[in-house]
Formats: C-alpha cells, structure tokens, sequence
C-alpha cells in the first residue's frame, strides 16, 4: 500500500521520473521507427519482385526462345500452376512529348494474360477511385472525378491500360498502345500523400472561379515515340525500328527505379519490331536472275519457296503459382515441365542443362538486394538490441541517483518495520510504471512519427534542405509508413522490460541498505 | 516486570583500520508502563543504543571480551536475535514506535499519510484497504490529540518543527505500540517547544502508560522521567 501511495507521489512531485519516462519514451519510440522502416523496406522490395515477375520465370534473354505457346499450355495444365504468360524484354529509346529522350526497359506483354500472373492490373495508375488515399484528407487526387468532364474517362483509361490499346478519335481503330512507368515522363508531380498530379491548366471560368483541366500536357493524350534494335538470331543488330504509339495509361509498381524505367506495349506489336514474329524462312534461289518461261512465253523470275516456318519468339514466360504453393516447389516443377517440353522440341529450344535455359523464383531474381537487405535489418535489429541496453542504463542511472536521493526515506521506511522485498518491490515497480508509460507514449510518437514519415521528410526537405530517402537509391518513391502491431507489440514489452531491469540493481541497493546508515544520511 | 532490556551489549563500528568502540557492555532493563530517560554526551552511543532496543540495527556478536557469551536485547522474554529478517520486520512495525530528533517525516506526504503510512507497512495492501477508516479514524485522533486536528492536508514542509515532532510522535504511535523510543525528540527544538512536546508525552503516558525510553543529553529533560540512567565509556551506568 504504500508503495502504490509512494509512487504515485513520486510520479507527481518529482522531475526524474519524468526524465526516465521520457528517455524510454524516446528510445522505444527509436526502436520502432527504425523497425518499421525497415521492416518495411524489406516486405515493400519483396513485393515488389512478385508483384512484376509473378513466382517464377523462364527466360531465354535477347534471341528468346519459340513454341512459347504450348509451354504454357504445358505450364497451365499442371495443378501446381494458376497461370503463365509470355513476354517479351529488351531494351529502347523513348522520345516523350517534351522532347526528352529516355533509354526504357521495354515489355511486350499480353495484358489480360500478365494480368493474371502478376499484380499489373492494380499498378495501372488513372482508373476511377471511389474513395480517396488515406492522407488525401483534401480530396487532391485527380481521380476521384473524371477530368475535364468527360464522364467514364478513367474507366476507358483503366480498360485501354489493360488491352494495351487505344481507340484512334477520329478514326475509331483500335490501336496498339503503351503504358509508362509513372516516373517515366516529367508529365506528373508526386505528392507526398502518394498520389500524382498531372502538370494541369487553371482555367478561369467567366464567374472568376478557377477550373482545373489537365490541357495538352496530360501524358494521356499525347504520343510517344519508341526505337528498338532487332536482332538477328545470331545477335548481330539490324536497322532500328521506330513506332509511335499513344500512352493507354501509367503504372506505379513503387519500386523507383522500375517506374522511372519501364514500359509495356502489346506483346505482338514488340515482336514485330523486333521481328521476333512468326516468319517463313526461304532457301535463297541459286540464281537470282535465272527466269522462268511460261507456256505462253510470259517470263516470271523464280520464287523463294519457304522451306520452314520459324516460330514466334519470347524471351521469358512467367509463372504464378498456385495459393499454397511455394515459389520453390513450383520452380523444381516448372523445371520439370520444361525438361520435358525441351525433350519433344529437341535443338529448336534452349536446353535445360545447367547454361541452358534460366529458371528463377522471384527471390533470386532479387537475390543480391534481398540479401543485402536482409542483412541490413539483422544489423539494425542488432544496433536495437543495443538501444534498449541503452536505455536500461539510462533507467539505471536515473533509478541510482532517485534513490541516493531518497537514502533517509528508504531508513525511515524501514525504522517502522518496512521489509527489504517490501522497499526493493517500491522500486521495481516504478520501474514498471515509468516503463508502462514510458513504452505507451513511445509507440504513440513512433506511430505518429511512422504515419506522417512521407510528409515529414518532405518537409525536412523544403524547410531544412535535407533529403535522406533517396528514391534513386532506396528503390522505393515512398518511405514504408506502417507499424506492424506485433513489432509494437515486441518494442513494447521490451520497452516496459528493459525498465524494471534497469530499477533492479538499484532496487536491490536500496533493500540492501542499513537502515542505521540511511537514517544519518545528509 | 522486565519488557525490554539490552544485557552486555557492544558495538563497535570500523572506520577504515581503527575501530571506534562505542557500546562496551552496556546493560539496560526497561520494566512495563516504565519511562526511562538515557542521559550522555555527544557521541556516547546514545542513539546507537536506541537503534539496538528497536531491531534497527544488531548489537556484535560474541565480542565479549569481558561479556564471554556476548549481548542480546531481549524483548518480552525473547531475544530478538532469534527472529529472523520478518520477525524484525514485524516487531519494528508493531512492538516499538520511533521518534527522532529530525522528525524523519516523509516530505512528499501529508500529515495524515505520513501518520497512516506505518499502518500501511503493518497491514499491507489487501489489509489496508479493509482497515482503512478505523485507520484512518484513529490517526485523525491521535493528530488531534496532539492539537494538529486542522493541518491533515499540509506538507510536513509547511509545519514547524515542533508541528512535525508531534506529526512523528503520532506515526510511531499509530500501531499502538507497546514501547516507544525516542531519540532526543526536544534536540532540535527551543527551550519552549521542546518542553510542550515533553508535556505532551507525558500527558499521553499518563494516559496510555506506555513504556517509553528517551534518550538526550539534557539533563532537564531527563530529569521529568521515572528513572534516568547514564551512558558513560560505552556502559550504562545508574544514579544522577
Ligand atoms: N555508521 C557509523 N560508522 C562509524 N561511526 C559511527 C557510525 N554510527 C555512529 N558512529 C559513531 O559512534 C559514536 C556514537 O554515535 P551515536 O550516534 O550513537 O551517538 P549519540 O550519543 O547519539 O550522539 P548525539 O547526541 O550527537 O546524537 C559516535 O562517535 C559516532 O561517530
Ligand atoms: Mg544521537
């Protein structure tokens, strides 16, 4: 009892308590926040692979390899497989309306078939958006309305992203159509919310009001113009092939370097390009000027016969495995299939030795990022572990110097029969109580210091010139901005933890003290 | 009949190499419903006598050079060596009740807290809360008793100093214990206070007939008690 009486007074009428809280305050908070970040980082880059290359992926890269088709078939007709899809990957010049030239990462994909393996259907940026994004207090995002009062805009936009296609306006064809990484052109703004604004006009109505249209720069409704390099199937290059294609749409995956790089087109339009289409390959006539006389003496020069039909080309199938089973189980299948896919194909598709064909999770495609990343959080956790010691010394000394203070109280206690449990109980359980709400307020800062993180740092950024999330470097446009509750859960029990460790051995000093001598104390 | 007595204790405290004797046998017998007054100097073991009849302390073992079996205070016929760590715990608690000269007050309580905070200690937590208002009640009286009825709220840094000595004579009474040992109550005091708090002990003897040593090292206080006995060279000695 009256420890609780004691406490309570020493909470309320003392300034080293306060200081203690705070400090565990401070360092949970600190624990959390680096752990979220993180941890994060770590889940975000993991996601992302998955979310592009589906689970495993075949790739045959540059020349690409035929009979794609029944792989896929193969691939498809296995119970551990949901879906696979071609594409095809090189690499080309974009020049985008401002007149910028930019290398790409080019994609050839069959939309709805990608779709299906990976997550392209929801990094497809302009689509309606019912409600606005969590920090979109403001209702800023463009697409919650459809711009310019064109009714069903985003839809049709969401749909020409998805068939890579967009209907000619004075025309009405259907035309191939690519859709950019929304990094890619210099056309939109990133806010730190998450969201993006198109560069628009403010257009002032008669009334004085002021309209907002997306004008000539929306990225939408302009053109790009895309250069690739064919290559012969012994690699030597051939004339480049250029292709103006309007923009269906834009993608966010949210790995940087992947948004201000990548590209999609339809897969058959980059084939043809890149003349990796189906083709008749013709033995050349021995003598090109050699004619032939027909019977009513017409003279005809001798036809090529095609000798073969050489198959179209992918450089890479992606697979997606069924829910339950592991990227590295299904890739020992998809293996398998292919092994026997090689055997009926034998010489007109990469073998399946090792040097052959490659054979990928999505996890070793990122292997050396994840890795090092992997790495870099043992580390943190590691520096963590060290924090909390921290702040268990802090408490410590805190603890030591209340109780030098406190010495005469401690013999008094003990002059009217107080036990030594009963003195060392006083301290360790407020201990307990600073660490409570120490630990409660640290996960409250860190949560709201985790939440805000993008708009903090892009304050610290205009206010103080400082940028320490590089998006170039770290990958990712945003910081990770969630708090797992579990790693609260963990930070604070180890806040509250690291406290009452911290009060133990001054708690046992105290029990320990003679009384005789507390009570001369001065 | 013999309540509480030291018999050939000593104590010896170390500084360093030297030892500093300061009890060398000293004998006391204090008889029930007794005041005994411990007159010495400064620096005779006075207080350290007092710590030793109150289980704050224990006097040396076997350092009987001229003691043989060495010294034991023993209370109600029972040597308070034989308790063990709670036992001491609980006689300090319920058997004896302290007053010192600094009153000792707990300064982040009120009045009425510091008084019920030795019951808090004897009752703990679940038994507190059940004794709570007869607690309570009693502290309220004993403090009005003691003429401080209207200063419950205050800090004991608003009192003066003979205001606190009878907030610390109400803590050490608040167990109703049988013995009280109070360790120059008067020293910090005027001539005035202190000798009010002495009439106020007195009073409150004279109606309890409570046991009681007091120890000083004047001899006007010493001389209001039953019996006054010395404290020379580390021995109690008697007669004036
Ligand atoms: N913990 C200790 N360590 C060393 N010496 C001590 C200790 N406690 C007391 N002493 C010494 O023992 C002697 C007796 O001390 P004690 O406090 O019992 O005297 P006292 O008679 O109460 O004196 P006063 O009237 O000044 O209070 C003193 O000389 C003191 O210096
Ligand atoms: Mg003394």
């Amino acid at each position: 009892m009256y420890q609780a009486l004691l406490i309570f007074k020493y909470l309320t009428s003392k300034v080293m308590p306060l200081l203690a809280a705070a400090a565990v305050m401070l360092c949970t908070a600190m624990v959390l926040i680096v752990w979220s970040v993180m941890g994060g980082f770590l889940v975000m880059l993991l996601g992302s692979g998955r979310t592009l290359m589906g689970d495993v992926s075949i790739t045959w890269p540059v020349i690409g390899f035929g009979h794609y088709g029944e792989l896929i078939d193969r691939l498809e007709a296995d119970p551990m497989v949901a879906a696979a899809t071609p594409i095809v990957e090189t690499i080309g010049s974009l020049s985008l309306p401002d007149g910028r030239i930019s290398m790409v990462l080019v994609n050839g994909i069959d939309g709805p078939g990608y779709a299906r393996v990976t997550g392209y259907e929801d990094s497809l940026w302009w689509k309606p958006l019912a409600a606005p994004l969590p920090k979109d207090k403001d209702r800023r995002d463009w697409r919650l309305e459809d711009p310019d009062g064109d009714a069903g805009f985003w839809k049709r936009a969401y749909q020409d992203g998805l068939a890579l296609s967009k209907q000619d306006e004075a025309t009405g064809v259907s035309r191939p159509a690519a859709v950019l990484g929304i990094e890619l052109s210099s056309f939109n703004r990133r806010d730190p919310g998450g969201w993006y604004q198109p560069l628009h006009w403010d257009v002032r109505a008669e009334d004085g009001s002021i309209r907002l249209e997306t004008g000539p720069t929306f990225i939408l409704k302009r053109t790009v113009t895309l250069n690739v390099i064919p290559l012969t199937r012994q690699g030597r290059s051939v004339n480049s092939v250029a292709r103006v294609l309007p923009v269906a749409n834009e993608f966010k995956s949210g790995v940087f370097d992947i948004d201000a790089k990548k590209m999609f087109i339809p897969l058959a339009t980059l084939q043809e390009m890149l003349k990796m289409d189906q083709a008749g390959r013709v033995a050349p006539p021995i003598d090109p000027y050699e004619l032939e006389i027909g019977e009513d003496g017409e003279e005809t020069f001798i036809e090529a016969e095609p000798t073969a039909i050489a198959p179209a080309r992918v450089t890479s199938v992606l697979v997606r495995a069924k829910d339950g089973v592991s990227p590295e189980a299904l890739k020992d299948q998809v293996r398998a299939v292919y092994v026997a896919f090689e055997r009926d194909h034998k010489g007109q598709v990469p073998h399946a030795d090792r040097g052959g064909i490659h054979i990928q999770t999505w996890r070793e495609a990122q292997g050396v990022m994840v890795a090092a990343v992997e790495k870099e959080t043992l580390l943190v956790l590691f520096i963590l572990w060290f924090i909390s010691l921290v702040a268990s010394v802090l408490i410590l000394a805190i603890f030591w110097a209340m109780i030098s203070e406190k010495t005469k109280d401690i013999g008094i206690l003990r002059s009217m029969g107080a036990s030594k449990g009963g003195i060392a109980g006083l301290w360790l359980i407020y201990g307990l109580v600073i660490g409570l709400i120490g630990s409660a307020l640290g996960l409250g800062v860190a949560h709201a210091i985790v939440w805000n993180i993008n708009p903090i740092h892009e304050w610290m950024g205009r206010a103080l010139n400082v940028q320490i999330w590089n998006p170039e470097i770290y990958y990712f446009t945003l910081i990770p901005s969630r708090v797992r509750p579990d790693h609260a859960a963990i930070v604070f029990a180890a806040g509250v933890g690291f406290s009452v460790l911290g009060a133990l051995i001054p708690a046992v000093r105290a029990a320990n003290m003679d009384p005789v001598r507390s009570l001369r104390f001065e | 009949m013999t309540l509480l007595s030291a018999h050939n204790v000593f104590k010896t405290y170390r500084l360093g190499r030297v030892d500093v004797p300061v009890l060398r046998g000293a004998t006391l017998r204090v008889q029930r419903s007794e005041f005994v007054a411990v007159l010495g100097s400064s620096g005779s073991g006075k207080s350290t006598l007092l710590h030793l009849l109150g289980g704050l302390d224990r006097p040396d073992k076997g350092s009987g050079v001229e003691g043989g079996s060495g010294g034991a205070v023993v209370y109600n016929g029972k040597p308070l060596s034989e308790l063990g760590a709670s036992g001491l715990d609980a006689y300090r608690s319920r058997e004896v009740g302290f007053v010192f000269q600094f009153y000792h007050l707990l300064p982040e309580l009120t009045v009425l807290q510091n008084v019920a905070s030795g019951a808090m200690i004897r009752h703990g937590l679940v038994g507190y809360r059940v004794n709570k208002p007869k607690v309570e009640a009693w502290a309220r009286e004993l403090l009005a008793s003691f003429g401080l009825g209207h200063r419950l709220r205050h800090r004991p840094a608003e009192l003066s100093g003979g205001e606190r000595q009878r907030v610390a004579i109400a803590r050490a009474l608040v167990n109703d214990p049988p013995v009280l040992l109070a360790d120059e109550p008067t020293g910090n005091l005027d001539r005035k206070t202190g000798a009010s708090i002495l009439d106020a002990l007195l009073e409150h003897r004279r109606a309890t007939g409570r046991t009681m040593v007091l120890v000083t090292h004047d001899a006007e206080v010493a001389a209001r008690a039953d019996r006054i006995v010395r404290l020379d060279d580390g021995l109690v000695v008697t007669g004036p």
